[in-house]
């Protein structure tokens, strides 16, 4: 105060000043309370209460606004704070809520667990639970609960405070979430193809049911194994080609073999896809794994069906081309027979004696138009062995494609030879890469197809033309006929399994199917071209073989040689192979002759040594193979001097018999010469028998 | 002529308005008891008002904070506020200057 207020300012400079003090006591705390007036009743309010209503309004305002439902429950369960929040989920007023038991808001499966919470926050330890309330009409509310426990300035538990989230919103969303991932899962797992997804290091990270059956496992077993420990032989290359095409965002299918639990291999035909992040990154592979093994033998069966079906077709026709000759033989040998018969000291009263060298000029003739009447049905019957090959020998090797082509013709002649005229053109070419009895069927099939193109009884008007040439890489084979054509809209079905427009029973709808199939697994190409009114051609072009073909053995009989005379014992089931083997070799060496492998093995048991021994592979009884054994056990060094005999008719077990290791074998067929060429040239090559010496030289 | 004698000193009646045994309303009793004996030996009453046991006086009275003291008379009616501990400030206020 500066100056002296007028008397009528007096009390009101008083009050300021009052008030300046006021302040200044507040300021320096001299100040413990506040008188507060609320109502028509003062309230004296400490400083510090002054300050904590502020806060508890502040909280009550956070308390009321915030979302979370926020109440607190005493050690009895009594719900001595709600806020609105809480009272809203709950379905009932705050002021229903305070006092009430938290209990009644609880089912009875939740009663243990609430009890239990409570427990936990005397304790002093808070929580976080996912909680069901109930309602106050009885519908469930799915919280998220976190529970405090709540202390005095001196440490007593006061109470447990609990937030509460609701979540119903949530689980309607995760339900659903959960419903659709239900959903996938049952897709994966009632389809009946195998799925499998990899990360980017192609560990395996799922695989469903079907594909851990297919391949023998446990689903928990693959996973984390590499994708390449279950790729079967050569299909790593095949998988790292098709990953890198699927990454570049292909699609398609490959076929491949995985390899089972078990080793063996299964036929898999894969649709793949690669995983990308959002930015684009590999993250891994997936694939749908259809198992094909059981398609592939049904194809093989199929292939086989369609063979026997061609060669049902054609045994009326190869029968007819074995009769001619056939009956050229009987009636030759016939005829000898009777010169015979009427030789000197067998006189007939229809053929005066004559002189034997007479005879000997008047059946050398028959003799040799039978023999080359013979040599023709064997022949034939080469050409059917080309066809009758086992399928499960799938074994490429560089082959010649003109031989196959001719026993080809041979067998189709029948079919042909009442329609049309064969044209060849075939160029020198080099072997291909190719499995022989495969390329006949597919050979056979084309031109029977041909020929049946054709009307019969114009042979003269119509031409089968089969050529063969190289055009680059490959052996181009083309089949054509001078036919009506193939109908445009028919040519897309034409390689379409079943598909014949051919008359019932006439075809089996397989055949150009399965040709292309095959041509397709050595590797190359068949097609077909076709102009109505002039004619179809089927052109069938495969790789030429890396290697030079291995030469089959030929039946032309090595110059004759005259070796040291040997000691053969003789094998077979069949007495007149017997006899006439023996008839041919026993001129040159000692021959023992016997039609029961028992027999022989109890003479070499017995002593006897034979510098070769010409044994039947396959025998009732006691088979060659048996025998073999037999020896390699009690006489090793005869068992090494086996040659077999074989009709050509292997097994499976015949056929490993022979090969590993390799054995020496006759294919019958034999003529005197070749036999007698094979027996001489292993006389000289094997080393003197050195034990009991054999016939005298 | 009256002989002249000393006025006696008006009585000093004084009210402090405290809130139970908060700090500074220990502190502004005992700093007045003190003032008082010193100052105003003989000619004081000091009446103390408990606003916890009393609150509607604080309303009577106006009294908005504790400590508060009132001077009652002589007049004019004074107020302090706080917990007296300077003496000057409300020796000054006492003497009604």
């Amino acid at each position: 105060m500066i100056r002296e207020a007028a008397p009528h300012a007096r009390p009101l400079a008083r009050r300021l000043a009052e008030a300046e003090e006021t302040i200044a006591a507040l300021l320096s705390r001299e100040i413990d309370a506040v008188v507060d007036t609320p109502s028509q009743t003062p309230v004296l309010l400490s400083i510090a209460q002054k300050a904590l209503r502020a806060s508890e309004e502040r909280y009550r305002r956070i308390v009321e606004t915030t979302d979370e439902g926020i109440s607190i429950v005493d050690a009895d369960g009594i719900i001595t704070f709600a806020n609105r929040q809480v009272a809203e989920m709950l379905g009932y007023t705050v002021e229903e809520l305070i006092g009430t038991s938290i209990y009644r808001c609880i089912g009875a499966a939740e009663t243990a667990n609430a009890e239990r919470r409570l427990q936990q926050s005397e304790r002093g330890i808070s929580e976080e639970h996912e909680v069901t309330y109930l309602r106050k009409d009885g519908t469930e509310l799915w919280v998220m609960l976190r529970t405090t426990p709540i202390h005095d300035a001196d440490g007593r538990h006061m109470g447990t405070l609990g937030m509460m989230t609701d979540r119903t919103h949530r689980r309607a969303a995760e339900e659903a979430l959960r419903k659709s991932e239900a959903q996938y899962r049952q897709i994966v797992e009632a389809t009946t193809d195998g799925i499998i997804k990899t990360d980017q290091t192609l560990t395996i990270v799922f695989v469903n049911r079907q594909l851990a059956d297919m391949l023998g496992y446990e689903p928990a077993e693959m996973i984390g194994r590499s994708l390449y420990s279950i790729i079967g032989s050569g299909g790593k290359e095949i998988a790292d080609e098709s990953l890198r095409s699927r990454q570049l965002g292909l699609h398609g299918m490959v076929d491949t073999t995985y390899r089972h639990k078990d080793g063996t291999e299964v036929s898999v035909n894969i649709a793949g896809s690669a995983l990308s992040d959002g930015d684009g990154a590999f993250t891994g592979a997936l694939g749908i794994v259809r198992n094909v093994t059981a398609q592939k033998k049904m194809q093989s069966q199929l292939m086989v069906s369609d063979r026997m079906a061609s060669v049902g077709m054609l045994a009326a026709g190869v029968a007819h081309e074995i009769n001619n000759p056939l009956a050229a033989v009987i009636a030759n040998l016939d005829f000898i027979v009777e010169s015979m018969s009427v030789a000197p000291g067998h006189p007939s009263p229809s053929a005066p004696a004559r002189d034997a060298s007479w005879i000997l000029d008047d059946i050398r003739s028959p003799l040799e138009e039978a023999r080359d009447a013979a040599q023709r049905v064997r022949f034939i019957v080469r050409d059917l062995k080309v066809f009758s090959r086992s399928p499960d020998h799938e074994q490429r090797h560089p082959v010649d494609v003109q031989p196959i082509l001719e026993s080809s013709l041979r067998m189709a002649w029948n079919e042909i030879r009442h329609r049309a005229r064969v044209v060849t053109q075939f160029d020198a070419v080099p072997a291909i890469d190719a499995n022989e009895a495969r390329l006949g069927q597919v050979f056979l099939n084309l031109l029977v197809n041909a020929a049946q193109a054709l009307p019969e009884g114009q042979a003269e008007r119509h031409e089968v033309r089969v050529s063969t040439r190289v055009e680059g890489d490959r052996v181009v084979i083309e089949v054509g006929d001078t036919g009506p054509g193939i109908p445009p809209e028919v040519l897309p079905r034409i390689f379409d399994a079943f598909f014949t427009t051919k008359a019932v029973g006439v075809g089996t709808g397989l055949g150009l199917a399965i040709s292309h199939r095959i041509v397709a697994d050595m590797g190359g190409t068949l097609t077909v071209q076709s102009t109505q009114g002039q004619g179809t051609v089927f052109r069938v072009a495969l790789p030429i073989a890396s290697m030079t073909p291995v030469a089959l053995p030929t039946d032309a009989p090595p110059a004759t040689v005259h070796g040291r005379r040997g000691k053969i014992l003789l094998v077979d089931d069949e007495p007149t192979i017997v006899r006439v083997a023996q008839r041919i070799l026993a001129t040159e060496h000692e021959v023992v002759a016997t039609v029961s492998a028992r027999e022989a093995l109890a003479r070499c048991a017995g002593g006897q040594r034979f510098d070769l021994i010409l044994c039947d592979l396959m025998m009732p009884d006691m088979t060659g193979m048996d025998l073999h054994r037999e020896l390699a056990r009690i006489a090793p060094e005869q068992a090494n001097r086996m040659i077999f005999l074989t009709g050509g008719a292997f097994t499976p077990q015949a056929r490993t018999f022979l090969a590993d290791p390799p054995k020496e074998y006759i294919e019958k067929p034999f003529d005197a010469a070749n036999l007698r060429a094979i027996v001489h040239r292993h006389l000289r090559s094997m080393t003197p028998d050195p034990a009991p010496p054999s016939a005298p030289q | 002529m009256p002989p002249l004698r000393p006025k006696p000193a008006p009585r000093l009646r004084l009210r402090l308005y405290v809130a139970g045994n908060a700090p500074n309303s220990l502190h502004a009793i005992a700093n007045l008891t003190a003032l008082c004996d010193q100052h105003f030996p003989s000619a004081h009453h000091i009446e103390i008002v408990d606003l916890l046991t009393h609150p509607q006086r604080a309303l009577a009275d106006g009294i908005i904070v504790t400590p508060t003291l009132v001077k009652l008379s002589p007049a004019p009616v004074q107020h302090v506020v706080g917990s007296l501990s300077d003496a000057t400030h409300v020796l000054r206020a006492l003497g009604g200057s």
